[in-house]
């Protein structure tokens, strides 16, 4: 009976031990980040805030200025609701305090400065393919824009979604932390485009659908589903969805909202455009040649259409 | 008799409310998909595929303006969260929850095509003035439209 209880208490202790060292957040990241001194360019930070699209979350909602980063939008899932950190240089409640490396190592990795995981709400599952250069302009960009005051409220997520360690396994399973790599076969504008949409300009996270664990369906990457945050459809991007589009019609939407038969964005999208429309011309248009691209992929069923009442 | 003609009586005028309900929210999409030819015939001069007419664009702007007049009255409380059977979208429960800032987003978009109304006389005007309105569609489709497909 004793060799019993022991050999279950060993049992449950490695099992706990493997479960601890699966979920470490730094060796899961590759131990911290070490950076040369560079120096940033600003202009290029800006280009990247506005592909990222860091505004449409973090921007203080219900006010119209873009760039106060105090947080608080509540982003709901399935797992529950986030509430959008203060990302503002404000040493108390933003990241004025934080290091480069710090930054960096949030962005790709997905890990906070005191080493915790952060929900994938964040999407560093897409901005882990970016340049980390790209990342240190970002970071000075957003050193010079306004403090704002504030801590954001806790993200309300019930168990066992709350238990941070959990994200561990969750990014074993779905966080593919490789650099964007450009493929020779296609041209430097098509190259521009996929690093944007697929590292900060994160468009597979809401135009892909998402298995129960909230992980993207790799076969079906840009294919459209439910949308994540609330009700409705995110539309297919694929060429099953945009074959009537040309590039051009991609590029003026990204600039505009205005789609080619003369419907505007709605939604979620409304706020993309907001990001996307300040972006240099050839951006929109790499993107643009990019998405033309995609090769047509079937996306989940539609739910079946509510009769009129 | 009199309580069976009573009966009668109320169950048609309820199908007859039922049925201007249904004309009400056919006519909604009817106008909505009127905006975005007419807005798609303007854009499709400003990218350059067709050349710029000015009795295209004068025709659209009224049609716009109409609409914008229409607005406020076009989403009462008796059509509360209906739907056309054979829509890509639908409409929010919020037009019916936050009437003040529906509101606001009306009367933002009237001002946007008065403004486009007054300045577009050409090619580069209509290109200056043109993305305003789409905007200003968008604006309002952001918070109180649903895309289902």
């Amino acid at each position: 009976m004793r060799r019993v209880l022991l050999g279950a208490a060993v049992a449950i202790a490695i099992g706990f031990s493997i479960y601890w060292l699966l979920t470490e957040p730094f060796i899961l990241s590759g131990g911290r980040v070490a950076l040369a001194a560079r120096t940033p360019d600003l202009a290029n930070g800006k280009v990247v805030f506005n592909a990222g699209g860091c505004a449409s979350c973090h921007a203080v909602p219900g006010q119209p200025d873009r760039l106060k980063l105090g947080g608080g939008l509540a982003i709901h899932s399935p797992f529950g609701t986030f509430y959008a950190p203060n990302i503002s240089p404000d040493e108390t409640d933003g990241i004025g305090r934080w290091s480069e490396a710090n930054f960096v190592t949030a962005v790709t990795s997905g890990v906070s400065p005191d080493g915790q995981h952060y929900f994938p709400a964040f999407p560093y599952t897409s901005y882990a393919h970016a340049r980390i250069d790209d990342v240190r302009d970002l970071f000075a960009y957003l050193t010079t824009l306004p403090k704002v005051a504030g801590k954001v409220r806790d993200h309300d997520v019930p168990f066992p979604f709350n238990i941070r360690r959990n994200v561990g396994i969750w990014k074993l399973m779905f966080f593919n932390a490789r650099p964007f790599t450009p493929d020779s076969a296609h041209s430097v504008q098509w190259n521009r485009g996929a690093y944007l949409v697929n590292s900060f300009g994160h468009c597979p996270e809401c135009h892909s659908p998402r298995n129960f664990l909230g992980g993207i369906i790799a076969a079906q990457r840009f294919a459209g589903g439910p949308n994540p945050d609330g009700e409705g459809w995110v539309p297919n991007i694929t060429q099953k969805g945009l074959s009537d589009w040309n590039a051009t019609d991609i590029d003026y939407f990204l600039k505009t909202g205005q789609t080619p038969d003369g419907d505007s964005a709605g939604g979620s999208m409304v706020a993309v455009i907001k990001n996307t429309s300040q972006l240099p011309d050839t951006d929109t248009a790499a993107i643009a040649d990019y998405v033309k691209s995609l090769a047509p992929v079937e996306g989940p069923p539609k739910p079946a259409k509510k009769a009129a009442k | 008799m009199i309580r069976a003609a009573l009966v009668v009586g109320a169950l048609l005028l309820g199908a007859t409310a039922v049925t201007a309900q249904q004309d009400l929210v056919k006519q909604n999409q009817d106008t909505m998909k009127a905006n975005a030819k007419n807005l798609g015939a303007m854009v499709a001069m400003v990218k350059g595929e067709k050349p710029y007419d000015q009795a295209t664009v004068t025709a659209g702007l009224a049609q716009l303006e109409e609409t914008a007049k229409k607005l406020p009255t076009m989403f009462p409380d008796s059509i509360k969260g209906m739907n056309p059977p054979d829509s890509k979208y639908e409409v929010s429960p919020k037009i019916w929850e936050d009437k003040a800032e529906f509101r606001a987003k009306i009367e933002d978009f009237a001002k946007v095509v008065s403004a486009a109304k007054a300045k577009i006389t050409d090619l580069d005007t209509l290109k200056a003035n043109a993305p305003a309105i789409g905007k200003a569609c968008g604006n309002c489709h952001e918070t109180f439209r649903i895309k289902k497909s």
